[in-house]
């Protein structure tokens, strides 16, 4: 005689934890929509109408709400990978593994130079 | 001062399901919650059923849920708890009476690793030489205590009990990083398959109720790549 | 024959996919987020059609395609299809088929516009 409890659907509102995991894999929920918009943008691209209606989409306040939401998303899905990334694949240097914060900061500073070499390329670079 | 403290009950005999009762417990700043059920079952009442041993985080058979956390009873304290305490048996298990469940849902997985040095015998009277540099690689991973913990914490094993689970691919892990062994062609068929390595989504929380700090989340994470890997190399060279 | 693809799945190809996705998702679609998707609708930034098209026909925009769009769409694949899982609907070759299979789709015709532009 005995009892197993079955788990919940709900099992990951129960605690924190599991919320803020939640959290992480739903992430990618408003990555999907960017996803989309930036195929139909670069589908655009092969007529200027296309790319002005396509601009237009963009422009809707829905639409740029979202996209903030995938912006912030990315922000807490990389705060989220760039701590698992050590844990996965540490690297060590002769008998010493380089420690979490220097790589952490490695790939923060990877993510700020592409934002800056975004800024610089359409923001008149090009 | 005194304390509160439920307990989650199973007298198979008695009643077919588990129910809560209330025990009124004198606790101090020095009182563990294993202390607190030891107090319960001299004075208050006898039948009250949980495992324990060495009361030094060292045998792992303490292992409860502490207000839906798991925990070692012997290493957390009542003093933790300014609120309400409720003492539960450990997730994800079977549960045979009160506190004690079926660790050998766990104890399987364990086996199917082969968690044990797998080495030519070497010359008699010979010992193993290893380096400093070779003993850091796996030292995390050996002081595993077999405790559970992480698998009352881990939902995918609450959600596919097939699952080889954390505990066990740690240990795994701790071998085949081990310069002595030459048994990881024997654990990674194993590892290999979709309830080994691949079952896990690194929610992590292994990781932070394991109370020996193994990172078992870690161990899971690295033999992907090593399953990646040896399943590479089978593809390639036609065979294991 | 049998020994090569005994006990053999595809969890590594979809684990390796979803990996460098992650990167992808961590390291390059901020910034691809910020600008097309919040600064250029704003109007802080003011993007060029002819500019653009020529650059997207380089490799540059091949790269772009990869890791902002292909990489990322297989990264978030794996996690709905994980997630399905967590929340226990669906299941087996079902979500495997319709999450990749539409990840694979959204990759095939964002490489296709590119060998057409
Ligand atoms: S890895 Fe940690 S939590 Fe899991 S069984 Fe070993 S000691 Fe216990
Ligand atoms: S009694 Fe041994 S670990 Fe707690």
């Amino acid at each position: 005689m005995a009892y197993k409890p079955n788990l919940q659907r709900t099992w990951w509102l129960q605690h924190r934890f599991f919320r803020a995991y939640m959290l992480r894999e739903a992430t990618v929920l408003p990555l999907v929509f960017l996803l989309c918009s930036l195929l139909a943008g670069v589908y655009s691209l092969t007529s200027a109408d296309a790319f002005i209606a396509w601009q237009g989409f963009m422009a809707k306040p829905w639409v740029i709400v979202i996209h903030t939401l995938a912006l912030l998303a990315s922000f807490y899905h990389a705060l989220t990978f760039f701590q698992l990334f050590p844990r996965v694949m540490p690297i060590r240097l002769g008998d010493k593994s380089v420690p979490a914060v220097v790589m952490i900061a490695a790939q923060w500073s990877g993510t700020l130079t592409v934002i800056a070499l975004f800024l610089w390329l359409f923001g008149g670079g090009l | 001062m005194h304390k509160e403290i439920q307990i989650k009950r199973y007298l198979p005999e008695e009643h077919a399901e588990p129910f809560w009762q209330t025990f009124r417990v004198p606790y101090d700043e020095t009182t563990s919650v294993l202390g607190a059920l030891n107090y319960i079952k001299e004075e208050l009442d006898s039948t009250v059923s949980f495992r324990w041993s060495c009361r030094m985080a060292i045998c792992g058979s303490c292992g409860y849920m502490v207000n839906g956390i798991p925990k070692l009873g012997c290493k957390d304290f009542v003093r933790n708890y300014p609120a309400a305490l409720r003492i539960e048996p450990l997730a994800h298990f079977t549960v045979e009476r009160d506190l004690m469940v079926a660790m050998d849902e766990f104890l399987q997985h364990l086996e199917a690793v082969k968690p044990y040095l797998i080495a030519e015998p070497s010359e008699p009277h010979k010992p193993h030489r290893q380096t400093p540099a070779q003993l850091a690689k796996y030292k995390q991973f050996a002081n595993c205590i077999n405790c559970g913990l992480c698998y009352a914490a881990c939902p995918q094993f609450g959600l596919n009990p097939e699952f080889v689970g954390p505990g066990a691919i740690a240990l795994a892990h701790r071998y085949n990083l081990d310069s002595r062994d030459q048994g990881k062609a024997k654990r990674m068929p194993v590892l290999n398959t979709h309830d080994g390595v691949w079952s896990c989504t690194f929610v992590g929380f292994c990781s932070d109720v394991c109370p020996k700090g193994v990172d078992p989340a870690a161990a899971v994470n690295q033999g992907k790549v090593e399953s990646a890997k040896s399943m590479l190399i089978q593809m390639f060279r036609g065979g294991a | 024959m049998s020994q090569r693809w005994q006990g053999l799945h595809l969890e590594p190809l979809w684990w390796g996919l979803f990996s460098a996705g992650g990167v992808c998702f961590a390291v390059f679609v901020p910034a691809a987020a910020l600008v097309f998707g919040v600064l250029a609708p704003l109007g802080v930034i003011e993007l060029n059609y002819l500019k653009l098209h020529v650059w997207y026909g380089s490799w540059w925009g091949l790269m772009f395609t990869g890791t902002v769009i292909c990489l990322p769409a297989f990264h978030a694949a794996h996690r709905i299809r994980h997630g399905l899982h967590d929340l226990k609907v669906g299941g087996g070759c079902w979500s495997i088929l319709i999450c990749y299979g539409i990840a694979a789709i959204v990759s095939v015709s964002a490489l296709w516009v590119w060998f057409n532009a």
